[in-house]
């Protein structure tokens, strides 16, 4: 579903060249849940922003879909995140003044078609990750694993074909993080395609590949089972 | 084509449920474009009074007509002061008819309030005017039944009157009032003619409560005089009412034997000459107030865009999270545009509300201004404050829409 190809980022910044992806090289099957597995200061965070289509490649192709993501304009990549791509941040990145409803429905805030269930839906997936009973609350009256579920709900809004987790768990304790690796595994089971980057070995255990980064290449990929 | 307006809603709500959001900044950013609104509508209100008053005197003097009376000296309006002497003549009006009557038809007239006539058992107090025959043309007034006074009638001292609808209904002769002896001051005339009914005027008095006699009958019998208070007189189509005025005063002046610089003994009024003086008179009050409409409005806006710039940095991560879930740069500039306009028509609402206070607290401090309602203050409040909201939402908009998402996430 998705491929890189030689994909390589540098910043300039004051005329200065900074590389920090030397070219990537990797591929992720339909419903395969890959952890990208890398040091703080690898191109990590870089290489999720291109997965993420937050930010595009110096040079390398994205496939998507068969698709070259690195052709499209500013518009069609939002057009894409918002139908195709759903984000979890490390932190949970809630909009602190609506609720947990809204905040599960703002994506849809920016679809091309509103659809005529979508609070059903956001009830049902706010069911999903044990939340009905908080729907209306502010996001600061819940812990921090309740707000990561949140974002969750909110990341599976839009149906995405992609997940994608940036240190999902970085920010909580063990029992949190296990809630919300078992809430991703259970997405998993259900075929979603997942991406989770993380530095933690048994966070990547669970999913059923590691691509493991080292300066700003893939040093080595591994299947779990 | 729906979806699009569909999601442009659901994103001016979203816009909406900000300001909601946040009361306190939301209610800094309205109030400058409430006081510049507010202030707007005092003056709108102002000019509309202005407006009114000029068409009051229009409507009451005719907007072909002037009066001249006796006396000299500033007049602040029509009938405000009947002056101080009796130096118009009858003389006056012969001589003006004489040299200007191709241009104008003029019209000596006494009247006098609260005059007793009866008829039979019926009393009623009314206003008595003493007309010369082309008093009908100058004040436009019909007769609605029997026949108008004439020269005869002037040069006859013939005790013949005309009443109007509220007069002949009071002495109970509306249904048959000509050839009806009636008592005007107790002596008998005999009613010619019933006046044109012309009901309240816009200053709220009763226009049909009055008789009218001949001017030399009434100056003889009624108002024991010799010399008249006014003329009044109407320009002919086709001649300018500034020149005839200028003329009437001319004649006058020779007649009077006034010389250069000397002050003159009568005051001449035309409706233009009012409504200039009423123009005058609030031009001052006028400038202030838009000025500083204005003023308000432009401080309001810079107000209104600086808070929303504090706004943007403040939700920097709100707009990368936006970004992130698929909204386009474009998504996130009307978002804050809508919030700007919105908060300067907010803003507006308040105002126009607010507008009532001058609109009703002027008038008592200073009773000369008119002020009046407008719905104008509505469509110029509408456009005045969404201009404000578009022109100072716009900077605090692009700096939200140029953000890429990385920058906004970090």
């Amino acid at each position: 579903m998705i491929e890189l190809r030689g994909v390589k980022k540098t910043y300039y910044t004051e005329g200065k060249e900074t590389p920090v992806l030397f070219g990537i090289d990797f591929k992720i099957e339909e419903g395969d849940y890959t952890a990208i597995m890398a040091p703080s200061g690898t191109g990590k965070s870089t290489l999720l922003n291109i997965l993420g289509t937050l930010d595009k490649p110096t040079e390398g192709k994205y496939l998507f879909r068969n698709r070259d993501l690195t052709e499209l304009s500013d518009d069609e990549l939002s057009r894409m995140r918002n139908k195709s791509i759903g984000f979890v941040f490390q932190l949970f990145n809630l909009l602190g003044r609506v609720s947990v409803l809204e905040n599960v429905l703002l994506p849809l805030l920016y679809a091309e078609t509103y659809p005529k269930e979508a609070r059903e839906r956001a009830l049902r997936l706010l069911d999903m990750v044990g939340l009905g009973d908080r729907v209306h609350f502010k996001p600061n009256a819940l812990s921090g694993g309740q707000q990561q579920r949140v974002a969750i709900a909110r990341a599976l809004i839009n149906e995405p074909d992609l997940l994608l987790a940036d240190e999902p768990t970085g920010n909580l304790d063990s029992m949190s993080s296990e809630e919300i690796l078992q809430i991703f595994d259970e997405i998993h089971r259900k075929g979603r395609t997942i991406v989770v980057v993380t530095h933690e070995r048994d966070v990547a255990l669970r999913a059923d590949k590691i691509i493991t980064m080292k300066d700003g290449r893939v040093f080595s990929e591994e299947r779990t089972r | 084509m729906k979806s699009r307006s569909g999601r442009l809603f659901r994103i001016f709500g979203h816009a909406v449920r900000a300001l909601a959001d946040q009361k306190g900044k939301t209610i800094l950013m309205m109030l400058g474009t409430a006081v510049g609104i507010m202030l707007l509508t005092g003056v709108v209100g102002l000019s509309r009074g202005v407006e009114k008053r000029i068409e009051e005197v229009m409507a009451f003097m005719g907007p072909r007509s002037g009066m001249v009376f006796a006396g000299g000296g500033r007049l602040q309006s029509a009938g405000a002061r009947a002056g101080s002497g009796s130096t118009l003549k009858l003389q006056d009006v012969e001589t003006l008819r004489n040299k200007l009557s191709d241009r104008a038809v003029f019209s000596a007239t006494l009247r006098r309030e609260g005059v007793q006539v009866k008829y039979e058992g019926q009393a009623w107090e009314t206003a008595v005017f003493a007309v010369d025959p082309d008093f009908p043309i100058v004040s436009d007034w019909a007769i609605a039944a029997g026949e108008p006074l004439d020269y005869h009638d002037e040069k006859s001292l013939a005790r013949s009157c005309l009443i109007g609808a509220t007069v002949a209904r009071n002495l109970m002769i509306e249904d048959d009032p000509l050839g009806k002896k009636i008592l005007i001051n107790r002596i008998p005339f005999t009613v010619k003619g019933v006046l044109e009914a012309k009901g309240t005027n816009t200053m709220g008095m009763d226009m049909d409560d009055c008789v009218w006699t001949p001017l030399s009958t009434g100056m003889r019998r009624i108002f024991h005089a010799t010399s008249i208070r006014m003329v009044r007189f109407k320009v002919r189509e086709g001649y300018s009412i500034p020149e005839v005025r200028e003329e009437v005063e001319r004649i006058l002046k020779e007649a009077h034997k006034i010389k250069e610089g000397e002050e003159i003994d009568f005051t001449i009024r035309t409706p233009d000459f009012i409504a200039k003086r009423i123009m005058e008179m609030t031009r001052t009050a006028r400038l202030v107030g838009y000025s500083l409409a204005i003023v308000a409005l432009l401080v309001g806006g810079i107000v209104l865009m600086n808070i929303l710039l504090l706004s943007v940095s403040e939700r920097v991560p709100e707009i990368g999270l936006k970004r992130a879930v698929g909204a386009t740069a474009n998504d996130i500039f009307l978002e804050f545009i809508m919030e700007s306009v919105s908060v300067s028509v907010l803003g507006m609402l308040l105002g126009i509300i607010l507008g009532f206070i001058p609109l009703l607290l002027l008038p008592r401090l200073m009773p000369m201004l008119p002020m009046a309602f407008s719905f104008k203050s509505l469509t110029y409040g509408f456009i005045f404050s969404a201009a404000v909201g578009i022109f100072f939402g716009v900077q605090p908009a692009k700096r939200a829409s140029r953000l890429t998402p990385i920058e906004a996430l970090r």
